[in-house]
């Protein structure tokens, strides 16, 4: 397909206005297959401003006399209104953003066609490979290694090729297992906490189903896991679902782990929300965060309605529950939901985030990051397809990573120096989640990153934010490694709305200076923080 | 700034940890001294008692009773509880259970506290173990109820700087550029004849003559003429006023507000609804309206060329806040430590703000109808200020958490009595320290190390519910599981940065001498990497 064949305009006379604080911007609007450009002229500064086709999240159009006005709302959370001469050009543009911005082939995706000088294609996708992690989990424990029983993914087509085990189970016990676990999700090692010996393990819900079917390979594999721990060692399984919804769950095929099939394994019941519930919430959220007219007397009870910040919460806590059991019961602990693939990554990385000094560094997060979410089969491309604005019906939209990085920003803001990265990290990576020019959120899983050749024809974010002048924005500069364990506060009275716009440093003069501040969240300003500027 | 709060896994030693907290008093204290004591400080009595700790369950202590604290220290070798608490913040003593209650624990004493909290005591039921206690805390705690003296006349602390000449009027009317042609400096209200709640030296239009004021006077509320608070250039008061209403509520629903602020936040933090309770108490709404009315009054000041009356009911709780929220706001030197010492000294104590009244020191009618928060409300709206300009303030949480503490501690004199002429009467600046004695001796512990002095810079805080929030630091100190970190870990991580950044600029101007010493030597090789010196800059 042919993107001129979507482009219905040549170039327009506009106005942008990009939010209260920052002045607006005139120039020539055109389209390109992947961006809406402005060039206000060459004396201007910026010369050219851009924005990503695929971070449009709705597009609203109104004509009136002879003009009219397009006001995009992106997927990061900015607004934007140009203000367009010509009804006719107006409507194009509109019909163009429209369609160029709604377009689901990944391989036509701006990242296949984003060539920025200084970076060489491929070189940073072995950044943070987790094998060089899994092999050191296995040269450490002598109770672990390295499988490629996924190298064709035809275990588990969530997972990575390569996926690290107990020494005492052999890859045909794994294929066994695999078939017991939805998505074929079988227990894997997430982290291994020296200190105490302990593993976090996170795997797909067991397919009991009706009848309680069990299988013996899966059952192995558990009890593996703690005679590699330590003699005696016992195990936690956390389902993030309520015991009854885990019940339920055997009606569909579904189910949880029977008591008596798993000796020393316990099991934990703390529901989290995932899905439809978190997205209805988010969107709630952005709402009332938008609504800058409403009355703000009732606004405490608005937030709270939103529940937005009791799914921090229970997040929060849950991710205390699992790194409590492992660093102060001696506990090996398995989390699962459902599927695995949501709020399982949620409360194994965060759990990490408490446990592991390694991983608040500004390489060990992005490997977190890489491990954890990415190879363990986030499915990015499904739950970013929309933010907060969109019209179109959820399907499969969920703000989980949005949840995630809101955690680790309220970790930050309770050790202020404790991690490496500062808030403009999690803003960046919040941004690329939804729409980037470079391949690291692209895809559902390692399978699809391979059919789509991800690796070879795309940039790795990676090596985006390792550029120096990215480096600055990104990083703490109050960072003092802090070897221990951070426990965060979970009580409400700890948790803070994440305001988004990083506030100044206190070195430097204060922009809350004007009157007119508040920018709130989620209307914060463009900022030059797309790379491709 | 940031309350580092901590997990609920390991409260138990933060417990200890919080209360050892309230020794942040500038006492010195030796480990083996069992009992720490200002100079002019008399033990009284000591008891073995059970500490109902709200937290933790009963702690076996020994309690230390003197003529200015409630001094705790546990006798469990387990818990190294400390609890030390000025007899001023007791607002309410009370008796629970009987000599016949059943239940353990359930006979003793409950302490209300005026710093939103209480101290619950279990005694021995046999023999009238608590009547002694409950007497000696009584007399201590209401000393007026029985003519005996305020701590503050007791103590007999020394500072090398004294607070009480921080503020003097003349002075400061000099520094706003008054007299002037239009504002002369009367002292009119002498011997406080003219209105018994304003100071003696005032600031009143120069046309307006002493015979003028006179009249005034009585048409006024209480005789409290229109004069002068922070003094801006003007036009005449009386041509072409404009009234405007700020919509904020009495003293009483304010004291109300406070309670249900407690109800929710001690001992047990409402977890399930926190937001919409704490939306419920309306304590940050009122908060909100205060710092309205002060942007209002702030802007009537600084954008036309306009004076400001400010009034309600009395001219005394109101007034003040919105008179020195309002400077505060315009004139950056009220940022300043003693900027605010001398905001505080004028606007609030030399204008007759009636502290005695609503703070109750040494008073035991702890239902009267005169108590209400109107100057801790002055102290959140500055905190709220504070983190929306976390560079324009020089002192720091601590130095509004100090002032608040001795607000009602009766250690100093500083907030005792209603008006300046009542405090003459006593002689309350021979006869007892001012707290900016103790806070100017030690001023570093208080400085924000964020401070960038900006003069003439103006401040309008965000007045909405958005950018408002609970003071937890001051509001649930006492609860384990919020935990303040002291000192502060990102002001002293700063002041370490700073620190590094000024030995590097040392280092730096070594080597370039060292350079340029070389660079005049003919000797010296001509390829040295000099040319990248000059430009480093810090980007502090």
């Amino acid at each position: 397909m042919e993107f001129a064949e979507l482009i219905r305009t040549g170039q327009a006379q506009a106005e942008l206005l990009r939010g209260p604080e920052e002045p607006p911007l005139r120039g020539t609007l055109c389209i390109t297959g992947h961006h809406l450009m402005l060039s206000p002229g060459p004396q201007a500064t910026p010369d050219l401003w851009l924005l990503l086709l695929r971070n449009v999240d709705s597009i609203e159009k109104r004509v009136a006399g002879d003009s009219g006005t397009i006001t995009l709302r992106c997927k990061d959370l900015r607004v934007l209104q140009l203000d367009i001469e010509g009804v006719e050009a107006t409507l194009d543009i509109a019909r163009s953003i429209e369609a160029l911005s709604s377009l689901e082939s990944v391989i036509t995706s701006f990242p296949f066609f984003y060539r920025p000088k200084g970076l060489r294609l491929g070189d940073a996708w072995h950044f943070h490979p987790p094998e060089c992690y899994y092999k050191r989990v296995a040269r450490e424990t002598n109770a672990w290694r390295l499988s490629e029983a996924n190298e064709d993914f035809s275990l588990c087509p969530s997972y990575p090729r390569a996926v690290i085990v107990p020494r005492a189970v052999d890859d045909s016990a794994l294929a066994r297992s695999a078939r017991f676990r939805q998505g074929g999700r079988f227990p894997v090692l997430s982290y291994y906490h020296a200190p105490s010996g302990t593993v976090l393990l996170r795997a797909g819900q067991p397919l009991t189903g009706p009848q309680k079917r069990r299988c013996s390979e899966d059952e192995d594999l558990l009890r593996a896991v703690l005679a590699g721990a330590r003699p005696g060692a016992r195990g936690f399984i956390v389902d993030t679902r309520s015991p009854q919804a885990a019940k339920q769950a055997r009606m569909t095929g579904g189910g949880t782990e029977a008591k008596a099939a798993y000796p020393g394994w316990k099991r934990l019941h703390r529901p989290l929300e995932t899905g439809r519930p978190l997205q209805e919430s988010f969107v709630r959220l952005v709402e009332a965060c938008g609504d800058l007219e409403q009355s703000m007397d009732r606004w405490l009870n608005r937030l709270e309605s939103c529940r937005w910040l009791s799914h921090v919460k229970e997040t929060l806590s849950t991710a205390c529950l699992a790194a409590q059991s492992m660093e102060q019961e001696g506990a090996c602990v398995l989390v699962h939901g459902a599927e695995g693939t949501d709020s399982t990554l949620l409360i194994t990385s965060l759990a990490q985030l408490i446990l592991d000094p390694l991983s608040r560094t500004m390489a060990g997060f992005q490997e977190l990051i890489e491990r954890e979410w990415i190879q363990a089969g986030h499915p990015f491309q499904l739950r970013c397809a929309h933010s907060a604005f969109s019209h179109a019906r959820p399907k499969h939209e969920a703000p989980t990573f949005l949840l995630f990085l809101d955690c680790v920003w309220q970790l930050g803001r309770q050790f202020p120096l404790s991690l490496e990265f500062g808030e403009g990290m999690l803003l960046a990576l919040f941004d690329h989640a939804y729409a980037s020019p470079f391949g690291t959120f692209l895809c559902n899983n390692e399978k699809e990153r391979c059919l789509c050749e991800v690796r070879t024809r795309t940039h790795s974010l990676w090596s985006g934010l390792s550029q120096p002048k990215e480096q600055r924005k990104l990083r703490n500069p109050l960072y003092v490694p802090n070897p221990l364990a951070i426990w965060p506060s979970a009580e409400p009275q700890s948790l803070r709305l994440w305001q988004g716009d990083p506030p100044p440093p206190p070195w430097r003069s204060s922009r809350l200076c004007s009157a007119s501040l508040p920018v709130l969240f989620l209307l914060r300003p463009v900022s030059a923080r797309d790379p491709s500027t | 700034m940031a309350s580092a709060p901590t997990s609920k896994y390991n409260s138990h030693s933060l417990e200890n940890e919080s209360i050892k907290r309230t020794s942040r008093d500038g006492v010195n204290r030796d480990v083996g001294e069992p009992l720490p004591r200002l100079p002019g400080e008399i033990r009284i009595t000591d008891k073995e008692v059970i500490y109902i700790c709200p937290f933790n369950g009963p702690i076996k202590g020994r309690v230390y009773i003197t003529n200015y604290r409630l001094y705790l220290r546990s006798l469990e070798t387990d818990s190294a509880l400390i609890l030390d608490v000025p007899l001023g913040v007791i607002s309410r003593i009370e008796k629970m259970g009987g000599a016949t209650s059943r239940g353990e624990n359930s006979y003793g004493l409950d302490i209300t506290c005026k710093d939103l909290r209480n101290l619950r005591f279990a005694l021995k039921q046999e023999g009238h173990s608590r009547r002694d206690m409950f007497e000696i805390l009584t007399r201590y705690a209401f000393p007026l109820a029985h003519s005996l003296p305020i701590f503050a006349f007791l103590n007999e602390e020394k500072f090398n700087v004294d607070g009480w000449t921080v503020y003097n009027p003349v002075e400061e009317y000099r520094r706003q550029g008054l007299p002037n042609h239009h504002w002369r400096i009367t002292f009119i209200n002498k011997c406080y004849k003219l209105c018994d709640t304003y100071p003696a030296l005032l600031v009143v239009p120069y046309r307006a003559s002493d015979e003028d004021l006179r009249r005034v006077a009585t048409f006024r509320s209480r005789n409290r003429i229109p004069a002068t608070g922070g003094g801006y250039e003007s036009d005449d008061v009386y041509h072409n006023a404009e009234l405007f209403f700020l919509d904020i509520h009495n003293i009483h629903v304010m004291r109300e507000s406070l309670k249900k602020v407690k109800d929710i936040v001690y001992p047990n933090v409402e977890e399930s609804h926190w937001l919409s309770s704490l939306e419920s108490t309306h304590w940050l709404e009122h908060i909100k309206l205060v710092l309205t009315g002060a942007i209002q009054v702030a802007d009537k000041v600084s954008s036309g060329k306009s004076s400001v009356v400010v009034h309600c009911s009395d001219g005394w709780d109101r007034t003040a806040q919105l008179t020195s929220l309002a400077m505060l706001m315009l004139d950056s030197f009220y940022r300043s430590i003693e900027g605010f010492e001398i905001l505080v000294q004028k606007e609030w104590i030399s204008f007759g703000h009636k502290f005695a009244s609503r703070i109750g020191h040494g008073d035991k009618n702890h239902a009267d109808a005169d108590r209400s928060p109107i100057f801790l409300q002055f102290i959140d709206c500055v905190w709220q200020m504070s983190k929306q300009f976390p560079t324009a303030f020089e002192f720091n949480e601590r130095f509004l958490i100090t002032i608040l503490d001795h607000l009602y501690s009766c250690r100093f004199g500083t907030f005792l009595y209603n008006c300046e002429s009542a405090r003459e009467k006593q002689k309350v600046t021979e006869r007892t320290v001012s707290l900016w004695s103790l806070i100017n001796s030690n001023k570093d512990k208080f400085k924000n190390p964020f401070y960038t002095k900006e003069i003439n810079r103006v401040l309008y805080p965000v007045a909405s519910m958005r950018h408002l929030e609970l003071w937890v630091n001051y509001y649930i100190r006492w609860n384990p599981r919020i935990k303040q970190q002291q000192p502060n870990p990102v002001e002293q991580r700063y002041m370490e940065l700073l620190a590094l950044r000024d030995e590097y600029i040392k280092r730096l101007d070594e080597l370039q001498l060292a350079n340029s010493a070389k660079l005049s030597d003919p000797s010296a090789s001509p390829s040295s990497p000099s040319q990248m010196m000059p430009h480093v800059q810090t980007h502090f």
